[in-house]
């Protein structure tokens, strides 16, 4: 979680300049480095039009220098639908077990909650296991971070395993990886 | 200007960049390939590997056995009884897994049916397969020289058996490496292991036990659920060949289309389309759905060895999944367009 100070580093090279906060700032909060008494007032500057874009800026180069980037298309479309009909949520207190726990209590406010699913799947690189930050989102907005992320599709999985060449060498044994992954939807 | 319009439009050009760096990514991949001189054109075909899968496959055909098999990955682990039978009448298989939920599949020569007490659910699939081994077609067999590189590694005593363990090392960054141990007098499959790109095993299936040659009849090869209780759901799981109007237009290299058509999934209220891709030695599907009311997981997730990743596609769910590293689902699922 660097990628936060090293964004700041590019000072005036970022697309746009907050008006509230400062890059830096910006980059301690998308790090979990600022306090709660700052995080407050980044919170409240985030509500700023110019804050909150390039917040979304640092995200998205974030995400981009680590190559991972999984932003579908349509993607600005639905939000504006769904931003629209969002209730307004109040902050539980940010649990602070993650390094970017206290980054990621600003989901829980009605304007990042959408975002949520999207920068904790971009995260979600091959072989690392799920990461604290996905749990503690979920565990802070239970709202729809818990449809972001399911184990496989059992369905798209059962009707794959029939047609791989390493089925007809192993006869039916990985239909097992299936049935693995339907009892753990079960198990959910 | 309001708040979700200047999100929608930091969204848009979010999209442009992640664009542009999907083909960075790509680009690079084919640089690396290129430098490390490990372009397929003018590669002769491997018939060790080939003959050697053949072997393999023929041997989990027509041998009878019965077993414990133990698949472990992500930490977990699951053990499952195996019984094969071969007779006049062809091939019987049974699993039962022996943890958890009991789950049971019955496989008569190409059916295969996949029973879920608990579920109340019983699945109906053809084995669709056959024809990739052990008649390999042609050009898979040069794929598999071109893409894989094919060793003997060390021999181990496995579940009382000797056996030969032989590697699939990739030449890209695109595929798994596969290692396999085959029992020396059959050729049977006793372990296998997806490796991934530093060499760590994703996951393995191994038998703890297996009798090669065991006495099996056909009462034990059997459902236990015959017949089905009355109230059991059967679904059917087979893709009916068909033109989809779908297509990958930037395909990894070495893949070629094994299957297109539409299929019924379960939950699901519409027919989806499917299309399958080998190199050989693994697939990857595509499945392409009308875009469904309820939120959808989007981007990448795994199980086991197989890497899923979904995006949304206009109006349409692009799903792609495959025994293969996470870029080349991506990459996949960015290419995939309507002809």
């Amino acid at each position: 979680m660097v990628m936060g100070k090293f964004l700041a580093k590019l000072g005036g090279g970022s697309p746009v300049q907050a008006s509230d906060l400062t890059p830096e700032e910006i980059s301690e909060l998308m790090d979990g480095e600022l306090d709660t008494e700052r995080v407050e007032h980044a919170c409240h500057a985030l509500r700023e039009v110019a804050s909150m874009e390039a917040w979304i800026y640092y995200h998205v180069i974030g995400d981009t220098l680590r190559g991972c980037s999984g932003l579908a298309p349509g993607f600005a479309e639905r939000f504006s639908a769904r931003l629209g009909s969002e209730p307004t949520m109040l902050a539980p207190p940010p649990p602070r077990t993650a390094p970017a726990a206290v980054a990621w209590a600003l989901a829980a406010s009605a304007a990042a909650v959408s975002l949520v699913g999207w920068v904790a799947l971009s995260m979600w690189s091959d072989m690392s296991p799920l990461p604290t930050a996905v749990a503690t989102v979920q565990q802070a907005t239970e709202v729809r971070a818990a449809d972001a992320r399911r184990p496989v599709e059992n369905e798209y999985l059962l009707a794959h395993q029939q047609y791989s060449p390493t089925t007809a060498i192993q006869g039916v044994r990985p239909t097992l990886r299936a049935a693995s992954a339907e009892e753990q939807d079960v198990r959910r | 200007m309001c708040a979700a319009d200047v999100m929608a439009q930091a969204a848009r050009q979010a999209r442009v960049r992640v664009g542009s760096c999907v083909v960075v990514t790509a680009a690079a991949l084919l640089l690396t390939r290129s430098a490390l001189g490990c372009a397929p054109a003018g590669t002769s075909a491997d018939p060790q590997a080939a003959e050697w899968l053949q072997r393999a496959a023929q041997a989990a055909r027509s041998l009878n056995y019965s077993g414990t098999l133990v698949y472990r990955h992500n930490g977990r682990e699951e053990t499952t009884r195996v019984l094969h039978l071969a007779d006049s009448s062809g091939e019987h298989e049974k699993l039962i897994n022996l943890d958890g939920e009991a789950r049971e599949v019955v496989r008569n020569n190409d059916q295969i049916r996949c029973y879920y007490p608990d579920a109340k659910v019983i699945r109906l699939e053809s084995r669709a397969s056959r024809n990739a081994f052990p008649s390999l077609m042609q050009q898979q067999r040069n794929t598999l020289a071109q893409y894989y590189n094919f060793n003997k590694a060390e021999t181990e005593r496995i579940a009382g058996l000797e056996t030969q363990a032989y590697i699939f090392q990739p030449k890209d960054g695109l595929r798994y490496g596969h290692k396999l141990w085959a029992d020396v007098a059959t050729g049977l499959l006793v372990k296998a292991q997806l490796l991934n790109e530093r060499g760590f095993p994703l996951e393995q299936f191994q038998f703890s036990d297996l009798q090669i040659g065991a006495k099996i009849d056909r009462e034990m090869v059997r459902p236990t659920f015959t017949p089905p209780p009355a109230d059991w759901q059967m679904v059917p799981g087979d893709t009916a060949p068909q033109d989809t109007g779908w297509q990958v237009k930037d395909l990894p290299p070495g893949f070629t289309k094994l299957v297109e058509g539409y299929r019924t999934l379960r939950g699901k209220p519409k027919k989806v389309a499917h299309l399958v891709y080998s190199d050989g030695l693994v697939a990857v599907s595509v499945f392409v759905e009308d875009m469904p009311e309820a939120p959808q997981p989007i981007g990448l997730s795994q199980q086991g060895g197989v890497n899923v990743y979904s995006r949304q596609l206009s109006d349409h769910l692009v799903t792609v999944l495959g025994e293969t590293p996470s870029a080349t689902v991506r990459q996949i699922a960015y290419s995939v367009a309507h002809r």
